[in-house]
């Protein structure tokens, strides 16, 4: 193996593990503020008569406002490196601390704004605002929002100085930013959704449209809040996010790095097929192992 | 229309009127002194490019658009942003440099018109006022854009906009910036008790923190000249707008309590 | 010089990102409920995360191969299916071990691809979870054609702006040429402005190919081909206003 393809690999396992932690704290930060499809029931709580003691979090989804964040951070960071050179490592690090650190602050006040925003558009059920909710969710939001911002924005700069992507810091910044909403979308909040939120419903059923608003309020001890589910999810949420990130970035790269030209297509390829075999796998065993929920002569 | 409400004439009065103003005001200005100390006239062109973009937004959202807020705010960015840079680039062809602005206008509400009729006409949405708000919320993102990348770039020559705002990449932190701060406000005030001057509140808010990170950056192309005016400027206008949205929060919420348990029963009226 | 050629790759590239858009299936928020099939985002983000992944991978290989069309709108359909792939496997695995549910559609009675039985598997009062095997293999064309796509429009202008005497110049220290950043700013553009009008007709959710929404295709199609016409118009014009570069 030539030394530059060990270089690369070793700049890409960096970037792999950046981008495990980013998925992890990404998970546990759109639990923590409740964020995009879960915070349909939260929504809906107070309309049901379910008033709560949760955040509410609406910067319109993670696939969108993790852009928001990366963008922020990464023409931070550029502005810092203008005036102190890119030339040293210490500096750069610096200089991508300093852009997580805005973007938090600037995350944080998104974060009130939508929390004071949404329950008070809910007046007229009833939903009090509670502001020492504000005052501790707040803060926890915004340190795992530093830590995904500072995951992604380290990532990109890898990858850039690594040349393995032409684009501009803070274009790529964006697009991982947007792909980390995406996965941390689809795999985490399903576990605060089904798991988290109705607790109180049988394990190994998707949850009944009736049941719908009812979520858990009464925690096990005292009220439910949100930095209880971030908890919560961090036995298997957070985690399980942290390894799609981590896949989606790594392979992506990879498949470029161990080869080259139309053998990255075949290697993307023969990774795909791998997957849709180990998804029959997975359907199946979890069809033998659950089994069906009614009958066949009930029809 | 509730009392007390602005009407969207006179928004698009102050969105339009204001933005261009404030954006050849930052032209005018920093070509005559050779400086960029007046880019901040372009940020506050475009926070109240996002003023009225937001009731636009605000205006369309509630008739029901079945993906979501953020949908609407993305899609006249993206057509935006692409309106802004032939607008310019057709300026400096003809020498016109000064009409660059207007006539990324116009190619904007061209583009939004395309938009919401073929929204309207081909999609089926049923939504009455489609073709008209997404021109108006197209024109209102093209403001945005070009008057947060003049705060960068210190000018709307197309050459500088290319140099300063499209080669590092500020040109997507400016669509993802400016967007948010657009379609943020309905989002984070939905609800059956949403009000107008809530909302428009926090819309203002939001377009003063769009502008600092429009002055983080121009810190990086124009060095202190630029960035210290709309930093301060844009702290300022946040505190003073972010303090009115919680007045106007603990005025309609159902209670702000310091601490509390659920309320009982009884007590939710 | 107006390329009609690009301006036809660009026709041709949102048409896909749109069309790409219904295969891939979406639950959104019910989906996190587990009360959906699909996977639990928004029709328009999840398309765009996996097709602006593809078109980093686009981006890659423009620049790797030195302009070469067939390897770059290749590299790009391959990136965005690995991508969803992964994402959706992973998804799956929430689904079964997490929510502890079996991968089920409750549109189809039978799975067109394996001949797996579905309703039986469906809990009650909900619509279907997970991902199952056609949902999966829709996703991946899906984000096969959105990646493809994407890598068409950012092909087109790329070819179009390195063209313009001074754009594959950098500026300052920052290491990306004038082209390269124009590029895939417009092809975000563009990516989103057909997302969204594809989400638009879909209004909600769908769970792929097999469900009975996807007939709305060739309305979004339509759309599609005249946003793309306009937008890619746009961003071509501007070619033709340079004739002297910067």
């Amino acid at each position: 193996m030539d030394p530059q393809m060990m270089v690369e690999l070793g700049a890409l396992t960096l970037v792999g593990a950046a981008a495990l932690i980013a998925g992890v704290a990404e998970d546990l930060e759109s639990d923590v503020g409740s964020q995009s499809n879960p915070n349909s029931q939260v929504q809906l709580a107070p309309q049901m008569g379910y008033l709560h003691r949760l955040y509410n979090k609406a910067i319109s989804g993670e696939p969108a406002s993790y852009p928001f964040y990366a963008a922020i951070g990464a023409s931070t960071a550029l502005a810092v490196l203008s005036i102190t050179g890119s030339s040293s490592l210490i500096g750069v690090f610096f200089a991508l601390v300093a852009g997580a650190f805005v973007t938090s602050l600037i995350h944080g006040v998104y974060a009130t704004t939508s929390y004071m925003g949404r329950l008070a558009s809910q007046s007229r059920f009833g939903q009090p605002i509670y502001l020492d909710v504000l005052r501790t969710h707040t803060p926890v939001l915004m340190a795992h929002g530093f830590v995904a911002n500072f995951s992604v924005l380290l990532l990109t700069w890898v990858i850039i100085a690594q040349h393995f992507s032409p684009f501009p810091f803070v274009v790529l910044a964006f697009i991982w930013g947007i792909a980390l909403g995406g996965v941390g979308s689809a795999v985490g909040d399903v576990h605060l959704g089904t798991d988290r939120y109705y607790q109180d419903r049988p394990y190994g059923s998707g949850v009944n449209a009736a049941h719908s608003g009812s979520v858990v309020r009464k925690a096990e001890s005292g009220l439910r809040n949100s930095i209880d589910c971030a908890w919560f999810c961090s036995k298997f949420g957070g985690p399980l996010t942290g390894l799609g990130f981590g896949l989606v970035v790594y392979l992506h790269f990879w498949k470029e790095v161990v080869v080259t030209g139309w053998w990255s297509a075949l290697a993307g390829v023969i990774i795909v097929v791998i997957f849709i075999i180990m998804n029959t796998y997975l359907e199946r065993y979890s069809r033998q192992r659950y089994g069906t929920y009614k009958e066949e002569a009930e029809e | 229309m509730a009392e007390g409400e602005r009407s969207p004439r006179q928004l698009l009065a102050i969105g339009v009127v204001g933005g261009l103003v404030g954006i050849y005001l930052a032209y005018f200005l920093n070509n005559m002194t050779g400086t960029a100390w007046f880019s901040f006239f372009a940020g506050l062109g475009a926070v109240l490019a996002v003023f009225w973009g937001a009731d636009a937004v605000r205006r369309v959202a509630s008739y029901g658009l079945g993906t979501g807020v953020p949908s609407i705010g993305m899609l006249s960015i993206g057509a935006g942003q692409v309106a802004v840079l032939l607008g310019l680039a057709v300026a400096k062809n003809y020498n016109i440099e000064v009409a660059g602005p207007i006539i990324a206008l116009v190619l904007a509400a061209i583009i939004g018109i395309v938009n919401g009729v073929m929204a309207r006409r081909v999609i089926k949405m049923n939504i009455a006022i489609m073709e008209m708000s997404m021109t108006v919320i197209a024109m209102a993102a093209s403001l945005i854009i070009l008057g947060f990348s003049t705060a960068i770039a210190g000018s709307f020559a197309f050459d500088s906009i290319m140099s300063y705002v499209v080669a590092p990449g500020f040109i997507i932190a400016v669509f993802i910036v400016g967007g948010m701060a657009m379609l943020h406000p309905f989002n984070a005030c939905l609800g059956p008790d949403e009000r107008q001057k809530r909302t428009l509140n926090l819309a203002l808010s939001t377009g003063f923190i769009a502008m600092l990170v429009a002055g983080i950056a121009s810190g990086a192309i124009n060095g202190v000249q630029a960035a210290v005016p709309t930093l301060i400027i844009a702290i300022f206008g946040w505190i003073i707008y972010y303090l009115r949205f919680f007045a106007d929060t603990k005025q309609d919420a159902a209670a702000l309590l310091s601490t509390g348990l659920l309320p009982k029963e009884e007590e939710v009226a | 010089m107006f390329s009609l050629l690009y301006w036809v790759w660009i026709i041709l590239g949102g048409i896909l990102i749109g069309a790409g858009v219904h295969f891939i299936p979406v639950g959104g928020a019910p989906a996190a409920m587990s009360q959906a099939t699909g996977v639990g985002t928004g029709t328009t983000m999840l398309a765009a995360a996996s097709g602006l992944t593809g078109l980093i991978g686009a981006g890659s290989a423009y620049a790797s191969s030195g302009g070469a069309f067939g390897y770059t709108i290749v590299m790009g359909g391959v990136s965005a299916a690995l991508m969803i792939s992964v994402l959706a496997f992973i998804a799956n695995v929430m689904y079964v071990y997490g929510a502890g549910v079996p991968l089920a559609s409750a549109k189809v009675k039978y799975d067109p691809i394996t001949k797996w039985r579905q309703d039986l598997y469906v809990s009650r009062g909900t619509e279907g979870h997970g991902t199952p095997m056609v949902s999966f293999i829709s996703g991946i064309i899906g984000a096969f054609l959105a990646g493809l796509g994407g890598a068409l429009v950012y092909f087109a202008l790329a070819a179009s702006y390195s063209a313009i005497p001074g754009f594959t110049a950098t500026f300052g220290g920052y290491p990306a040429p004038y082209y390269v950043s124009l590029a895939a700013a417009f092809a975000i553009g563009i990516f989103f402005l057909n997302c969204v009008m594809a989400s638009y007709n879909i209004g909600g959710t769908i769970e792929g190919f097999h469900d009975p929404k996807f007939r709305r295709l060739p309305k979004s199609i339509a759309a599609s081909l005249v946003v793309s016409a306009v937008g890619g118009l746009f961003a071509l014009l501007i070619v033709v206003m340079l004739p002297g570069g910067l």
